[in-house]
């Protein structure tokens, strides 16, 4: 199985510039439903479920290797490289953002152009370095002990076979909420990679052309996280956005979607 | 729809206002961002707050930590891919409590005037369902722990039955071993023990021929000599005769069928037979007139019936009778479809040994032929006895029954094929040398012929009035009509129930003052330890000279 198979790459567009959309954690590549066909016709449009989400090889999950968000820019960096692309447009949202970061810094040649929807390089606050990144380290150690307890109502809103109903079978794909696919055991250590992350070292000379996206009201990566980002990255541009929430690529297609071509 | 309608007895309007309000579940309708426009009653009482103070907030900060997250990154967006989300199972946190455990349903809607899009969730308590589920999951897990437990232990036991088993076979072939050395050892006692009394026999025969050559032998001393010489060529043949047995017993070589005559064989045997069973056990020889020929290793067959005498020998234990008995039989249709092992119907030469033991009780019974197969105590037997027994009856293509009632005895039968053709060998057995008298007042019981010659003629050489005894029966009478008897001297191990020791203790009761000398060869039974002789008590042992018996006899008579 092709590194293109293991990550279930849909590809559309007749654009002749590759821009790669990289979901973040949650969900997997439906979240740039909304978005994506907005720019097939100027470019050629690459999405792809991250290992371990939607609809991609479980089997390749390694847990080692995706303990660390290194792990999935070693992914995005080995698939840019077999789809050829050169020069294209990264658009990661989410955690993706700074997993894109991360394979750019990699490997420089792939993407001249970072777009980041709600970034953040570290989402436990950092009082000794004054940085603010939103969550209590005992908040995070609380969610973790949360997904701990592994109890099945949680898993099984996400997990992807719950409902065996062996007479209607699609009944089972509706109501498992087939965009948002998950394995219980590897979101709970996707949300460990995510959230216990710390990548401010790594954005230090990064001089790619970049684009926050910052939304409002956005638990997951505060306002304060998006100021933070544009002040450590010089070639960087800030938009705060009207959209709420952690996911304007669903909640506010079109804002984002203009963001987004602004820039490119 | 006025308000008297019978679709709302509190007004139609009102019955869905208290609906929405109390029924025992959280309604919330919040705008598409997830903020708050209205909540109900019931979710406010969990909450412990006001339905007005929850307008506002998002619906995920009324969550725990990790509903919150999860709620941002994977719900609200499932929403707004799919309309909708359905029994997700979140926390409601509560300040000061333990988190409300509920399931979320949610769906977006329009509004009816402007069409715009909002949120309707719904919430049920589900502390219960919680529970449940952590209890299955507990369940669940000591499930999975009991079977790993399980399986583990299954493991070891594996390793600990083959580690067993190992050990197990380790003991066993270190008791075969063990067997052996006793079986040789049983082996080599019992042929010291005939070879002593034959070399009594032979010796005292050339010493009391030396003796007589001291001086010019006379014809009465000639004649003595020839007596001497003819002994000790008795006892010479007689050992020859054993020694052929012995080289025929340890014989182990494929099968050599000859014509064989069972009675014939049986005769032969009787000597070596004798031996074996020891003193205490009576041989009885039964033989069916006109029998028929058999195909057999004559050698085997021997083997086979010493194995079985050996097995009654130590199933009579207090002495007994021992029956072999030849008979022609036939082995009808019925009989061999009823038997497990392949038997052609039809004429066989019937073997029957049998014994008045303490038998066995069926489920030994059926062991029995069993290859290291033992009732008897470790060291005791080989467990191979039955098993030569039915290995060469088989190869041979006959057929072994065993029958055997405990306390009664057992009783096994040998069928050989009959054949028909030339007629075998025979074996002859000598009669016994005869007896002579003398002078002085000895009672010498001792039931191997030769020997009590032997020795009654050394003591009427020496002077005494001779009486003699075969055994302990015979002495009794020799004591009641003999009043002047001063000396016992007796075998310790005879036949017919009364062995030496009672002899004595008899004589005694009639006669105080008697004096008593025992003679044994039988060393194996370690008879002093056996409490049969008390200690001080004068014994002679097998073989003896006629020098040694002069002293013994003398110092005993003087004590």
């Amino acid at each position: 199985m092709t590194v293109i198979d293991q990550h279930n790459v849909h590809i559309s567009g007749a654009g002749p510039r590759p821009m790669m959309l990289a979901h973040g954690f949650g969900c997997d590549q439906n979240m740039w439903r909304f978005v994506a066909p907005a720019f097939e016709e100027d470019f050629r449009v690459i999405q792809f479920d991250l290992i371990g989400a939607g609809g991609s090889d479980l089997s390749a999950y390694d847990p080692e290797k995706y303990s660390r968000l290194e792990g999935y820019a070693e992914d995005v960096v080995e698939l840019a490289e077999a789809l050829g692309v050169r020069d294209g447009v990264f658009v990661g949202h989410s955690v993706s953002a700074m997993i894109g970061l991360l394979a750019i810094r990699k490997a420089p040649h792939l993407f001249s152009d970072l777009v980041m929807v709600g970034p953040s390089p570290r989402y436990i606050d950092d009082e000794a370095a004054g940085y603010v990144g939103g969550f209590s380290a005992a908040q995070i150690e609380e969610l973790l002990d949360f997904l701990d307890q592994n109890h099945m109502g949680w898993s099984q809103a996400m997990a992807p076979t719950i409902m065996d109903n062996a007479d209607r079978p699609e009944l089972a794909e509706e109501l498992t909420n087939s965009f948002c696919r998950t394995d219980p055991d590897i979101a709970k250590r996707f949300a460990r990679a995510t959230f216990t992350s710390d990548n401010r070292a790594d954005l230090a000379g990064f001089e790619t052309r970049t684009l926050i996206l910052q939304c409002a009201e956005d638990v997951i990566a505060p306002q304060a996280v998006g100021q933070y980002l544009h002040r450590v990255l010089p070639n960087s541009e800030l938009v705060l956005m009207e959209a709420t929430g952690h996911c304007p690529n669903l909640s506010a297609p079109d804002e984002t979607i203009r963001a987004i071509r602004a820039f490119v | 729809m006025s308000e008297s309608s019978p679709g709302g007895i509190g007004g139609a309007a009102a019955d869905l206002e208290d609906l929405f309000e109390n029924a025992p579940c959280g309604y919330l309708i919040a705008d598409p961002s997830g903020r708050i426009l209205r909540a109900n009653g019931a979710l406010a009482t969990w909450l412990e707050r006001k339905p007005e103070d929850l307008v506002g907030r998002r619906f995920s900060d009324l969550l725990n930590i990790a509903g919150k997250i999860y709620y941002e990154t994977h719900f609200a967006p499932l929403l707004k891919m799919q309309g909708f989300f359905n029994e997700v199972a979140l926390d409601l946190a509560r300040p000061g409590q333990a988190p409300l455990p509920v399931l979320v349903n949610a769906v977006e809607r329009r509004a009816a005037e402007d069409g715009q899009p909002f949120i309707r969730i719904t919430l049920f308590n589900a502390s219960d369902r919680r529970r449940y589920e952590r209890e299955l999951l507990e369940a669940r897990r000591a499930a999975e722990d009991a079977a790993a437990q399980l399986q583990a232990l299954n493991q070891t036991l594996e390793a600990r039955v083959a580690e067993e088993v190992a050990e197990r076979m380790q003991a066993e072939e270190a008791v075969r071993q063990l067997q052996k050395l006793e079986a040789v050892g049983q082996l080599t006692g019992g042929v010291a023990h005939d070879f002593n009394n034959l070399l009594t026999v032979i010796l005292g025969g050339l010493e009391t021929i030396s003796r007589q050559l001291d001086a010019d032998p006379g014809p009465e001393k000639l004649q003595r000599i020839a007596r001497a010489v003819a002994m000790a060529t008795h006892g010479a043949q007689r050992a020859a005769t054993l020694t052929a047995r012995l080289l025929a017993f340890a014989r182990r070589q494929p099968l050599d069928p000859k014509p064989v005559d069972a009675g014939r064989l049986i005769t032969g045997l009787a000597d070596l037979l004798e031996r074996t069973l020891g003193e205490t056990v009576t041989l009885e020889t039964v033989s069916g007139a006109g029998l028929w020929m058999t195909s057999v290793d004559p050698a085997e067959l021997e083997n086979a019936l010493v194995n079985l005498a050996v097995n009654a020998r130590d199933a009579m234990p207090g002495g007994g009778r021992l029956t072999l008995e030849t008979s022609n039989a036939y082995l009808d249709e019925a009989y061999v479809d009823d038997i497990p092992e392949p038997v052609p119907a039809g004429q066989y030469v019937q073997i029957t040994v049998s014994d008045t033991g303490t038998g066995m009780d069926a489920e030994t019974a059926q062991r029995v032929f069993e290859p290291f197969f033992t009732t008897k105590a470790v060291g005791k037997g080989t467990g191979l006895g039955l098993s030569q027994v039915y290995g060469f009856v088989r190869q041979s293509g006959g057929h072994v029954r065993l029958y055997s009632e405990p306390g009664v005895g057992t009783s096994v039968k040998l069928y050989l094929p009959r054949m028909t053709g030339p007629v075998g060998e025979t074996v002859q057995v000598k009669p016994e040398a005869p007896v002579h008298g003398g002078s002085e007042t000895i009672l010498v019981v001792e039931d191997h012929e030769d020997l009590r010659t032997y020795a009654a003629g050394v003591l009427r050489e020496l002077g005494y009035r001779v009486l003699e005894a075969g055994d302990g029966r015979g002495a009794l009478a020799v004591l009641q009509s003999q009043n002047d008897i001063d000396l016992l001297f007796t075998d310790v191990v005879m036949p017919a129930g009364l062995d030496g020791r009672q002899l004595a203790d008899e004589a005694l009761r009639r006669r105080p003052g008697i004096k008593v000398l025992y003679t044994t060869g039988y060393t194996r039974n370690a008879i002093v330890h056996n409490g049969r002789l008390d200690p001080g008590v004068q014994l002679i042992g097998k073989p003896f000279t006629f020098q040694e018996l002069a002293r013994k006899v003398r110092a005993v008579l003087d004590a």
